[in-house]
C-alpha cells in the first residue's frame, strides 16, 4: 500500500499547490465580513422572474430604465437596456429623436452591427438578428454558451454585494445600488 | 437617484486623427466595412469582416463572411480581468486591469499575439493615434487606484508605454475624440472638452455640466452622450458651443 499512499499524498500536495495557485479561485473568494456596514454602496443581482429567458423579439418603444452602452450606425442609434435588450431610436433629425422600437434580449450588454444584422448577447450566448424591420425582428442563429459575459453568481466589482438568491429567478446583470447590512462581500 | 447598471467600466476606442479617410472622429479598423460604431466601453469590435468577443478571459474570434451565421474561428486565453477590446489599423488592444494585451490580425481569422504592457491600468478608455493614447483612470472602480486622471502615453513602441502627462479629474469615464478636440465624460462633474492641438498636453477648454456622463461617440458635429438614465444628443457647432439637441431618458 506504500505507493498508493506516496501517490496519494503526490496528488493531494500538487492540488494544494495548484489550487493555492490558481487565480481563478482567488478572483472568486467570498471574504465573510462579520460586521456588515448598516449602509454602503455595493452591488446588488437583477433578476428576471421570466422562464422564457431564451425568447427574442420586437416590441413598441418602451422607457429607457437602465440606459446601457451605446451604438451608432447611419441614423440609428441604438441603446442597450441592461439585462432586458436594446432600445432603437432614429437620430435623423438630432432635435427631435424617434423611439422606433424595443428588442427584447434578455441579459444584453453588448452589441455590433454589420449591414442589417445585429450581433448581442442573449446572456452567454451569441444572438444573430436581421434587424432589416427593427419592428419585426427575425432571430438568425445562435452560438450556445461560449462566452462568460453575465456572471450568475459574484458581481463585476470588489466589495459588497446582495447575496444571490435563485429563487428570486435568473441573474440577468448586476446593479450598484446602496445596501443594507450585506451579507456578501469580495 | 437612478444608480448606474453593471457597465462595464472599461474599453477602449483607437481614432486616427491623421488619417486621410477619416471624416470626423473615429476612425476604429471596422470603417472600412458596413458596421456602426460602439463608444469606448466595448467588449464587442469588428474588424477586416471578423466580430471579436472578450469576457473575462478569453478573445473569440468569428468570421462575419456569411453574415448570418458567424462562424467561430479560434478561442484564445488572454488573460484575467479582461475588461475591453478595440481595433486600431491591423492591431487588436485588449484591455484589463493589469496590462494591455496586444495582437496582430495579419492573419485576422487567428490573431497572434504581439505582446503585452504590464503596468498599465488599460481597463479604462483610451483613445489614441498612432504615437498616443489618452486613458481615463477612476479611483474606486474595479481598476482600483487612487488616481482620478487622464493620462496621456506615448505608444510609439506599443510594449514600452511610456506615461507622458497627467491631467487631475474628478471622475472620468468614457471618452471621444474629434479634430484637435478631446471629450473626456466626468461622470456627476460633467463632460470636459480638451484643447489637443499639443496632443501631449491637453488643455482644458470647458466644462459641460447638466448631466452626468459616462461615454460618447461622436460622429460628424453629433455628440451622442451615454448619460445617468439614457442618452443626450448635442450638436458640436464652431467656436467649441455644444448646444443640447435632445434628451432621451424616459
Amino acid at each position: 500500500m506504500r505507493p498508493n499512499n506516496l501517490l496519494f499524498c503526490t496528488l493531494l500536495l500538487g492540488t494544494i499547490i495548484l489550487s493555492s495557485c490558481d487565480p481563478y479561485r482567488k478572483r472568486h473568494h467570498v471574504d465573510p465580513k462579520p460586521n456588515p456596514p448598516a449602509e454602503v454602496d455595493g452591488w446588488a443581482p437583477v433578476y428576471n422572474k421570466d422562464s422564457s429567458a431564451a425568447i427574442i423579439k420586437s416590441s413598441d418603444p418602451r422607457t429607457i430604465d437602465k440606459g446601457g452602452k451605446i451604438y451608432i450606425k447611419g441614423d440609428t442609434l441604438y441603446q442597450v437596456e441592461v439585462g432586458k435588450g436594446i432600445h432603437v431610436i432614429d437620430v435623423k433629425q438630432p432635435a427631435n429623436p424617434q423611439k422606433l422600437a424595443f428588442i427584447n434580449v434578455l441579459g444584453a450588454q453588448e452589441m455590433a452591427i454589420k449591414d442589417n444584422v445585429m450581433y448581442t448577447n442573449n446572456l452567454n450566448d451569441l444572438v444573430v438578428l436581421d434587424i432589416s424591420n427593427v419592428k419585426d425582428i427575425k432571430l438568425l442563429d445562435r452560438i450556445s454558451s461560449v462566452f462568460h459575459m453575465v456572471d450568475q453568481n459574484f458581481p463585476p466589482g470588489t466589495g459588497y454585494y446582495e447575496c444571490v438568491d435563485r429563487s428570486k429567478g435568473t441573474v440577468v446583470g448586476w446593479e450598484q445600488k446602496t445596501l443594507n447590512y450585506p451579507q456578501c462581500s469580495r | 437617484m437612478k444608480k448606474l447598471f453593471y457597465l462595464i467600466i472599461s474599453g477602449a476606442v483607437l481614432f486616427a486623427s491623421c488619417d486621410k479617410t477619416d471624416t470626423s472622429s473615429g476612425n476604429k479598423t471596422t470603417s472600412t466595412s458596413n458596421t456602426g460604431q460602439g463608444g469606448s466601453l466595448a467588449r464587442f469590435t469588428t474588424a477586416m469582416d471578423y466580430l471579436y468577443v472578450v469576457d473575462d478571459s478569453k478573445l473569440y474570434t468569428y468570421s462575419m463572411a456569411n453574415t448570418a451565421h458567424p462562424q467561430l474561428k479560434g478561442t484564445i486565453d488572454v488573460g484575467f480581468s479582461i475588461e475591453t477590446i478595440y481595433s486600431y489599423k491591423d492591431k487588436l488592444f485588449i484591455g484589463s486591469s493589469t496590462a494591455m494585451y496586444v495582437y496582430s490580425l495579419t492573419d485576422p481569422a487567428h490573431p497572434d499575439k504581439l505582446g503585452q504592457a504590464q503596468h498599465v491600468r488599460a481597463c479604462d478608455p483610451v483613445v489614441a493615434n498612432d504615437s498616443l493614447a489618452y486613458v481615463t483612470v477612476r479611483s474606486g472602480s474595479r481598476c482600483g487606484g487612487t488616481n482620478n486622471a487622464l493620462m496621456v502615453y506615448d505608444v510609439k513602441y506599443i510594449m514600452q508605454p511610456l506615461l507622458r502627462t497627467t491631467v487631475n479629474m474628478e471622475s472620468p469615464w468614457g471618452l471621444g475624440m474629434k479634430d484637435n478636440r478631446l471629450y473626456v465624460c466626468n461622470g456627476a462633474n460633467g463632460l470636459n472638452v480638451y484643447d489637443i492641438s499639443n496632443p501631449i498636453q491637453p488643455k482644458l477648454l470647458k466644462q459641460l455640466a447638466g448631466n452626468t456622463f459616462y461615454d460618447v461617440i461622436i460622429i460628424d458635429n453629433l455628440m451622442v452622450a451615454m448619460i445617468e438614465g439614457g442618452t443626450a444628443l448635442y450638436e458640436l457647432k464652431t467656436n467649441d458651443e455644444i448646444s443640447l439637441a435632445a434628451k432621451i431618458t424616459n
